[in-house]
C-alpha cells in the first residue's frame, strides 16, 4: 500500500540547517514555556487577589495577546509555516481573519444576551 | 512535446506555462499531502472555534452566575493529593505535556530531514508517551468532575450552571478525541518508520504531515486551556 507520491519541498537538510533548526526550536519552546507560566501565574494571582472580577477585561486582553504569541510561535516555527512561500502563508492565514470576526461577533452577542436577560428574565 | 525554449506568442501561453498547466508542480513548492493537511487543519480550526465561540457567547450571557475556573479546577485528581488545594496545577501540567510533545515532534521531523531513522524514532516515542499521558490526565479530570457532581445534565455547587459542565465535556471530549486519533497516527508512524518505509520512499514527509496534525492538537489545547481555565 503506498500513498507516497514523489514530493516537493525542502525535505532534505544539511548539517548546518539542522543545527540552526535545533537552536530555533529550542528557543521557541523556552518562549512558549515562559509565556504559559506567566499566563497561569497572572490568572491565579488575579483570582486570588482581585475581589469581584474588576478589570477582568484587561486580563482577557492580556490572555488573548499571549495566545496570539503562542500561536505565532507554534505555527511559525513548529509547524514551519514561517518558511513556506508567501502565497501559501496567505491561504492559511486569511481564513483566520474570518475567525477573528466570528469571535468578536459572538462575544458581543453574548453580552447582548446578558443585557436582554436582565430585561426579559428569560434564562 | 515540451521544449526548453520559451516562446511567447501574442495572447497565447508560453511553452513553459503550458507545461505548468499539465500539473505535477506545486505552486506553493510544497508537497500535495502537506498542503492538504494544512487545509484540513484550517477546517478543523473552524469546527473547534465554533464550539469555543459558543462557550464565549454563553459565558458572557451568564457572567453573574458563571463559576470561577480557579475554584472549579482547584485540586489534583490523584489519590495521593486528596484534599490539597492546588488551583490550576493539574491542568498546567497537562499543558506542559502537550508543549513538550510538540517539541519532541518537531525534533523528530528535523531528524527526518537528515534521513536519520533512529533519530526519528528516538523523538517520536516521547511524543506518543506524552500524548497518552495527556489522555490519562484528561480521564482523571473527567472522572473527578463527575465525582464532584458535574455532568452533562447536572451542576455542582461550585459550577452553578449546567452549561459549564456541558461545554466542558463536549469541548474537552472533542479535543481528547483528536488527541486519541493523533496517538493512533503516531503509533502507526513509529511502526512504519521502524520498518524502514520512509527510507524506501526517500523522504520523511509523512512525519512532517503527522507532525502538523499534532501541533494543531497542541494549538487547540492552548485555546481550550485559555477559554476554560484562564478567562
Amino acid at each position: 500500500m503506498s500513498f507516497e507520491a514523489p514530493s516537493e519541498g525542502h525535505l532534505h537538510w544539511n548539517e548546518q540547517e539542522y543545527a540552526e533548526g535545533k537552536a530555533s526550536v529550542l528557543k521557541t519552546i523556552i518562549i512558549l514555556s515562559v509565556v504559559t507560566v506567566v499566563e497561569v501565574g497572572i490568572a491565579l494571582a488575579y483570582d486570588l487577589l482581585v475581589p469581584d472580577n474588576k478589570g477582568k477585561m484587561f486580563i482577557g486582553l492580556f490572555m488573548a495577546v499571549a495566545s496570539v504569541v503562542k500561536v505565532w510561535y507554534i505555527m511559525g516555527v513548529f509547524m514551519h509555516l514561517g518558511h513556506e512561500t508567501k502565497a501559501f502563508k496567505m491561504t492559511v492565514l486569511m481564513p483566520f481573519l474570518l475567525l477573528i470576526w466570528a469571535i468578536i461577533a459572538f462575544t458581543v452577542e453574548g453580552a447582548t444576551w446578558n443585557h436582554y436577560r436582565h430585561l426579559l428574565n428569560v434564562f | 512535446m515540451s521544449t526548453a525554449a520559451i516562446t511567447h506568442e501574442q495572447g497565447h501561453a508560453t511553452t513553459d506555462e503550458k507545461v505548468l498547466w499539465q500539473g505535477g508542480k506545486s505552486p506553493f513548492k510544497a508537497g500535495y499531502g502537506k498542503v492538504m493537511m494544512w487545509y484540513f487543519l484550517i477546517s478543523d480550526t473552524f469546527t473547534f472555534a465554533s464550539l469555543l465561540v459558543t462557550y464565549g457567547a454563553l459565558r458572557f450571557a451568564m457572567t453573574d452566575n458563571w463559576p470561577k475556573s480557579a475554584e472549579v479546577f482547584s485540586s489534583i485528581p490523584l489519590p495521593m493529593f486528596e484534599g490539597v488545594h492546588a488551583p490550576l496545577v493539574f491542568v498546567s501540567f497537562m499543558t506542559f505535556l502537550l508543549i513538550v510533545s510538540s517539541y519532541t515532534m518537531v525534533r523528530a521531523v528535523q531528524e527526518g530531514y537528515l534521513m536519520n531513522r533512529k533519530g526519528v524514532i528516538k523523538f517520536l516515542v516521547p511524543t506518543l508517551i506524552c500524548g497518552l499521558m495527556f489522555l490519562g490526565c484528561q480521564y482523571l479530570e473527567w472522572t473527578h468532575m463527575m465525582h464532584d457532581g458535574v455532568t452533562a445534565t447536572t451542576a455542582s455547587e461550585i459550577t452553578k450552571v449546567v452549561n459549564f459542565g456541558q461545554l466542558f465535556f463536549i469541548i474537552t471530549g472533542f479535543h481528547g478525541l483528536h488527541v486519541f486519533a493523533g496517538t493512533i497516527l503516531l503509533t502507526w508512524l513509529i511502526v512504519a518508520t521502524a520498518n524502514g518505509r520512509f527510507d524506501k520512499v526517500g523522504h520523511y514527509e509523512m512525519v512532517e504531515k503527522i507532525g502538523l496534525y499534532w501541533h494543531f492538537v497542541d494549538l487547540v489545547w492552548v485555546y481550550v486551556f485559555l477559554c476554560f481555565y484562564l478567562l
